[in-house]
């Protein structure tokens, strides 16, 4: 019984890691009004990034994102969502990222998208902390930024690492259990 | 050279030379040989010096055919497992997850086979009682020195190194100030008092083992590690050294000992010290949430506060170069204070070591293990410290990785679970000791990352193989053996 559950397991696990997903960041909507950012390292400098100066909110940029990564990726439930320090995004997004906030969306063992917010003003149009600066793009002037950068997994690495985790898994159920008769 | 001559040759090389690192690994500061980019990590003396004994040690059990002994074993193939599973974390955090770089994730897995390795090499090459004698008798010396040398930093202004942030971790040669802790020659006031954890539940069964002049020495030498442990005023570290002393006269049989251990233990909290101060705080302030917060001085200073980057100013016109809106030194209270922080110094200190482990380090390790619950993101995706060693381990290697590490304990536990019954005295209460010592390691491990602490991870790898060679004595020495040295005799 528990082989069968196991062998199910890891045919489940091998349909989920093998099937196809969002691979580059094009992929991805913009932001409903926005204007894409021209700006030096949110266009071509660094690889599966984009940005959009919009007057959207966090509250609606990441289920936003959320809705179209699971319609990208056809798969009946949604990505993890996590919450990250903002200053995470100099890792992960690039060095001297203006940020607010910062969360990842992540189908676990397949890819990530981080969704990095810049607000500077409410929603009401008041200035979060004094002299803020301009977000300007596209002749106009927007309340927040949101940067996106994907992280993408070759399937052939995705297949290595389930061939790893399902024999790992063999290795320390015959090893614990003799450990344990020992 | 024959090949029993030479077999002979390096067990006698590797004997002297373990008795040296015993030595070393705990009295050596923390000078860094050289460091590696992207982390305050540095190589040292006693990384060469540990890589040269495993050198050494490999030849040896090569020629003298222990290998094929020692790879039956099961605790040796927990431990290939468990490398096994470190490795495919890394590969699949620099492909798959992309959240670590190469250098520095090859870096941590090494260190961790650094000090794990030193069981199987203790186990192989301590085999006789009088080479444990020496072993034991260069552990006590150590432990002699390090409580002197950390009194001395206390009240004679004696070097201080510390690893304790960037700049101090590049072997700055400092001198303790006022309210800071001693941390003799471990460059943490953490590291020491883990080492003095385990030195207390190992003294506390050698004290069963040895005669009676020797039994006062050993309360003597137990009552100053007690001391300078108290001087750390490191919390966990002391409950954790009493969990592990109280097992130890369990595992022993010894229980009528414990009462003047609890009296010990209540004098200890009555006593006025930082200690007892911090343990009233983490009541106060992290459990019942009482005592005095500092509200900020002005509207705009609460508002700031609230901001991801508090010194941002909110208001710009109410600001004044004479009047920070922060708390100054000479309010006497922290300079450094945000609205809702205690005022109080101590109050304020373990609040904010309790907030760390809270919102920054454990939701960290919580978000590694969710996003890859099998592997994790791979050794040093954490950076520097979790201070939870199972919230970690899950982040670092994930449930695989975590569940062989506990396999391991378990092999070794079962193994020296077998000594206590012994009716030798010596491996008996050697094996409580042991025992105990896996209890202590693990309380600390709720609040301290101690299986990767250089100094005492080491320690506690090599407590565990002489256990282990304990367990396995031969009279007089001999090269080859019919059985695995990680294994009892039948």
């Amino acid at each position: 019984m528990i082989r069968k559950i196991f062998i199910a397991f890891s045919l489940l696990l091998l349909i989920y890691m093998f099937w196809p997903t969002s691979s580059k960041i094009s992929d991805f909507k913009a932001l409903p009004n926005s204007a894409k950012s021209t700006l030096s390292g949110d266009t071509v400098q660094i690889p599966n990034v984009s940005a959009y100066f919009s007057n959207n909110f966090r509250e609606f940029v990441i289920p936003f994102y959320i809705k179209n990564y699971q319609q990208n990726s056809h798969l009946p439930f949604p990505p993890l969502r996590l919450n990250h320090p903002p200053e995470y995004s100099w890792e992960v997004i690039k060095k001297h990222t203006e940020t607010t906030y910062l969360e990842e969306l992540v189908y676990p063992l397949k890819n990530s998208l981080y969704v990095n917010g810049y607000e500077i003003f409410r929603p009401d149009g008041t200035p979060i902390f004094y002299s803020v600066p301009k977000l300007e793009e596209a002749g106009e002037e927007w309340s927040t930024k949101a940067t996106l950068r994907l992280y993408n997994s070759n399937i052939l690495i995705r297949i290595i690492v389930w061939a790893g985790i399902v024999y790992s898994i063999i290795l320390i159920s015959k090893l614990s259990r003799k450990i344990i008769i020992e | 050279m024959n090949i029993p001559k030479l077999t002979s040759i390096l067990n006698n090389s590797l004997f002297y030379l373990l008795l040296f690192l015993f030595a070393f690994i705990p009295l050596y500061p923390k000078f860094p040989l050289f460091n590696i980019p992207g982390v305050f990590v540095a190589v040292r003396i006693e990384d060469l010096l540990i890589a040269l004994v495993a050198a050494i040690w490999l030849i040896f059990i090569w020629i003298s055919k222990e290998w094929v002994i020692l790879t039956k074993d099961n605790i040796f193939k927990a431990f290939a497992l468990f490398f096994f599973i470190g490795l495919l974390s890394l590969f699949s955090a620099i492909f798959l997850t992309h959240t670590i770089v190469l250098h520095l994730g090859l870096l941590h897995f090494f260190r961790r086979i650094e000090f794990i390795l030193l069981l199987p090499i203790c186990a192989t090459v301590f085999t006789t009682k009088k080479r444990l004698t020496f072993a034991t008798g260069v552990l006590l010396l150590t432990l002699l020195t390090v409580n002197i040398y950390a009194l001395g930093q206390q009240y004679l202004d004696w070097p201080v190194i510390s690893t304790t942030n960037s700049e101090f971790s590049k072997g700055l040669i400092l001198k303790l100030t006022p309210d800071a802790r001693a941390n003799s020659t471990f460059a943490g006031h953490y590291d020491l008092a883990v080492y003095l954890a385990i030195a207390l539940v190992f003294l506390s069964v050698i004290f069963f083992i040895v005669k009676k002049f020797w039994k006062i020495l050993i309360l003597a030498l137990g009552g100053f590690s007690l001391f300078v442990l108290i001087l750390t005023a490191a919390r966990v570290s002391f409950v954790a050294a009493f969990v592990g002393v109280i097992s130890a006269l369990f595992f022993a049989k010894k229980k009528k000992y414990l009462i003047p251990i609890f009296i010990i233990l209540i004098s200890v909290g009555a006593y006025p010290s930082q200690l007892r101060d911090r343990f009233v705080s983490t009541i106060t302030v992290n459990l019942l949430n009482l005592g005095q917060r500092y509200e900020g001085r002005n509207l705009n200073q609460q508002l700031e506060s609230k901001l991801n980057i508090p010194t941002l100013p909110y208001k710009m016109a109410s600001r004044s170069a004479l009047v920070s809106p922060f708390a100054s030194a000479t309010a006497g209270i922290p300079v450094d204070i945000t609205p809702g922080e205690p005022i109080n110094e101590v109050d304020l200190a373990v609040y904010r070591s309790f907030q760390i482990r809270l919102n920054i380090e454990w939701p960290r390790a919580a978000n590694a293990f969710l996003k890859n619950p099998f592997l994790g993101l791979g050794y040093s995706s954490l950076g520097i410290a979790t201070d939870n060693d199972f919230l970690r381990s899950l982040g670092e290697v994930g449930i695989l990785g975590t569940f062989t590490f506990f396999l391991i304990l378990l092999s070794i536990w079962k193994k020296i679970f077998k000594g206590i019954k012994n009716e030798n005295r010596m491996i008996r209460f050697f094996s409580a000791g042991s025992l105990s010592m896996i209890i202590t390691f693990l309380v600390n491990g709720l609040f301290i990352d101690v299986f990767e602490a250089s100094k005492v991870a080491s320690l506690f790898w090599i407590m565990l193989g002489l256990n282990l060679a304990v367990l396995n004595f031969r009279e007089p020495i001999s090269i080859t053996r019919n059985g695995s040295p990680l294994s009892p005799r039948p």
